[in-house]
């Protein structure tokens, strides 16, 4: 199984648009997955039509004493399923600082999950906390969508220290473009010509396209209701590079 | 994602009104249909289904998965977005699946051997709110072996399976087991494709079951019947040379029936040399085996027969019994003599070859590159006038070789809607056989005891026990009177084939179809 976590210091950039159509892409492969939406504002749980709340409460689940497989629910499309959020993810950092070990807690929940799953999708909360330190442990790539502003590449220059200061892998940081605005000349540049400081940045990139916003109004995935739409299209080109980047041995 | 089950849907149930009557009693939405193939893969002389390991490719539009299962109950190992299947162990990275494979194909090459078409309709049970809580998929999973254009139908399945975190799915499913009493499927579709091609005798069909696509030209589509019948020849060959279980003989002969009236009904499509030379070697086949036929039946039904007789009677027949044991032992002993021969071995590997030779013909006939669904409109209208024209003539005072004439035009029509049946709505058609059978069945009982009746004359014209020949000669009485009796439902068995219905079906079927409105 492998974990895929869409992370950003910032909220609104599109972290969990893109969770969300990543993780249906994946299923629609044919490969069996599961979203975790650990974000308490519980987006990712409202896009698949899932109260978001979990049955016994969250802190359950993550001090281990709830398994994590009988909080799951399955969605509106096959082979995808969906750890709803729960509102006790706000105190995450406490939940988790309160067991052995808290960096390595997500990876131990979700170890069982492998014979379940082929790929897991974290949407995690906008922060950087030791709930943060623990999806970087856990995750085989960290997707980190990133408005092209400077202030969000000065954000995501953070999140690279962080990650070097914690001695965490950077090859796992995977940034890409999003809610990218062609009209503007400064959205254009940065697109075009990435920073040096983005090297492993995704050729493709999420326009800021009117679909997105209406994920909200049909609550599923941008390719469920507008297949054919730029976004769509864009996702899936996401999602095709994403996993040449997670299987690069298969042609 | 597991507590998925599994279930065998008869093969003539239709989906359309197996969810038609879901949704009687539930709230179901259906989906749209796909289409994806499972490739399985293997060495040419099947070492990874000889050790109990499966490599197989699932295709669809979106994508190509791999996946190889090994150990025991073959448990899935690993699933691979590889875009092709390795020819080679050494092609892969160095994994565990690489190790796995290698040490039970070393360097030996792997192709695609069994390829499994599934055509999938969806349906999702929903709850009062609308969610999807259980999954059904309906399967048509159609075999093709490779190299083959055209597939079987290896079985019709139900999958069912519960959507997570809904605690009523469950009882859904038990209400949805209840209503449709279904059997739990044993066989995977590995299993059963395996069994179709003769690797295994534990299933043994001799059902067509052809896909032939309308606009297949009539070539392609001759050249695929044949082949199956071949198929159905050679995997009842063995059965029929040990004789211990009369059926695979009368498979094996039904099979050369139907090639026969193939090469002689479906003209102009294969070289006319071809046709002749095949033609004379499978009425030898048949000439060769009829007297084994005729004396199996003859001697099922002779414990039937002698029921008849006072049992002073049935002892006096003993010399019959061996008479016609002896008989089939003779005829048995030259069928296998033929079948044994170079000769006969040589015929239908040139047989198979030519067949399987996709290059197209170089000089077309007329009927060559015509599509099938055209040729076979054609030929069904053309073949059940001719039995309407028979059937019509037929009085009260026809000889019985009328009604013999009868049979062998019924027999072509059946054949001939047999072959091409997959080109028209299966529901309509499986009427139509129906009626057809109807009237086979009166017509074939009929025959039957013609022959018995010709075999006990010729039993006591050589003959020297007195007593034997009087008991036959009483048995001919008694089947004379069973003659005539289904001589005398004849009339009803025809007319209800010739029905004023049945004539518009066949006309809109055969005849309204060349506009192309026959789809269901």
């Amino acid at each position: 199984m492998k974990i895929i976590a869409i992370y950003n210091i910032k909220g609104g950039v599109g972290k969990t648009a893109a969770a969300v159509n990543l993780s249906y892409l994946a299923a629609m492969d044919g490969a069996r997955t599961l979203i975790w939406d650990l974000d308490p504002q519980g987006a990712a749980s409202y896009y698949f039509r899932i109260k978001a709340k979990v049955k016994g409460g969250g802190r359950k689940l993550v001090e281990g004493k709830k398994d994590l497989d009988d909080a799951v629910k399955g969605t509106d499309y096959e082979n995808l399923d969906l750890l709803p959020a729960d509102f006790s993810y706000r105190d995450m950092d406490l939940l988790l600082d309160k067991t052995k070990k808290p960096t390595q807690r997500l990876r131990k929940l979700l170890k069982p999950m492998a014979y379940e799953y082929d790929f897991t999708f974290l949407d995690c909360p906008p922060s950087i906390s030791s709930a943060s330190e623990s999806v970087f442990t856990a995750a085989d790539i960290l997707l980190v969508p990133t408005i092209p502003t400077t202030l969000s590449l000065r954000t995501y220059k953070q999140i690279k220290k962080f990650f070097k200061d914690m001695g965490f892998d950077s090859a796992k940081i995977l940034p890409f473009f999003a809610m990218v605005d062609r009209r503007k000349q400064m959205h254009r540049l940065i697109v075009e010509n990435p920073p040096s400081f983005m090297p492993s940045a995704l050729n493709s990139y999420i326009p800021y396209a009117s679909e997105v916003e209406r994920m909200g109004v049909h609550r599923a995935p941008i390719a469920d209701f507008a297949a054919k739409s730029r976004a769509a299209q864009c996702y899936q080109s996401m999602w095709d590079e994403v996993k040449t980047k997670l299987f690069p041995h298969h042609n | 994602m597991n507590n998925q089950h599994d279930f065998v849907v008869p093969s003539d149930q239709s989906f359309t009104e197996l969810i038609s009557s879901l949704a009687t009693k539930f709230r179901v939405h259906r989906q749209a249909e796909t289409v994806s193939y499972r490739i399985f893969y293997d060495t040419v002389d099947w070492l990874l289904s000889n050790n109990g390991c499966v490599l197989e490719m699932n295709e669809d539009e979106q994508s190509r998965r791999i996946y190889w299962r090994a150990g025991k109950d073959a448990q899935l190992k690993i699933q691979l977005g590889l875009r092709q299947a390795p020819r080679f162990a050494s092609e892969l990275p160095d994994c565990e699946f690489r190790s796995q494979l290698a040490s039970i194909i070393s360097v030996r090459e792997l192709a695609p051997r069994i390829k499994i078409k599934i055509k999938r309709t969806p349906v999702v049970m929903l709850n009062k709110k609308e969610k999807a809580i259980v999954r059904i998929k309906l399967d048509e999973n159609w075999f093709y072996p490779m190299k083959r254009r055209a597939g079987c139908l290896l079985s019709k399945r139900l999958w069912v399976k519960p959507v997570k975190g809904y605690a009523e799915a469950n009882q859904q499913i038990d209400a949805l087991m209840q209503m449709m009493d279904l059997r739990p499927a044993q066989d995977n579709m590995l299993k059963l494709a395996l069994a179709e091609l003769g690797s295994s005798t534990t299933q043994h069909s001799t059902k067509l079951n052809l896909m032939l696509d309308p606009d297949m030209t009539s070539e392609i589509a001759l050249k695929e019947i044949l082949l199956r019948l071949l198929d159905i020849t050679q995997r009842n060959t063995a059965g029929s040379v040990q004789g211990t279980d009369i059926e695979f003989m009368h498979d094996y002969r039904v099979s050369i029936r139907k090639t026969r009236s193939a090469l002689a009904l479906i003209k102009h499509v294969l070289p006319k040399d071809t046709i002749k030379k095949y033609k004379k070697f499978f009425a030898g086949l048949g000439k060769l085996t009829n007297p084994v036929r005729d004396n199996d039946v003859f001697l099922v039904k002779l414990d039937n027969y002698k029921q008849k007789l006072d049992k002073n009677k049935q002892e006096q027949l003993q010399p019959l019994q061996q008479y016609l044991i002896d008989n089939r032992s003779e005829a048995q002993r030259q069928f296998i003599e033929e079948v044994k021969s170079p000769g006969y071995r040589q015929a239908l590997k040139e047989w198979r070859a030519f067949l399987e030779d996709s290059a197209l013909l170089d000089s077309p006939l007329e009927n060559t590159n015509k599509p099938a669904c055209q040729l076979a409109n054609q030929l069904i209208w053309g073949t059940y006038q001719t039995v309407l024209l028979e059937g019509n003539a037929i009085t009260d005072e026809s000889p019985p070789e009328a009604l013999h004439e009868l049979r062998k035009s019924c027999k072509k029509l059946r054949y001939l809607i047999e072959f091409f049946q997959s080109l028209y709505p299966a529901k309509r058609v499986r009427e139509l056989i129906n009626a057809l059978k109807g009237l086979q069945d009166n017509l074939g009982d009929y025959n039957d005891y013609h022959v018995h009746m010709q075999i006990l004359k010729e039993f006591t014209e050589q003959s020297p026990n007195e007593a034997a020949v009087k008991a036959c000669n009483k048995m001919i009485k008694a089947l004379k009177q069973k003659q005539q009796k289904t001589r005398n439902h004849f009339a009803e068995r025809y007319a209800a084939f010739s029905s004023h219905d049945n004539q518009n079906e066949f006309r809109e079927l055969f005849v309204g179809s060349l506009t192309g409105d026959n789809n269901e």
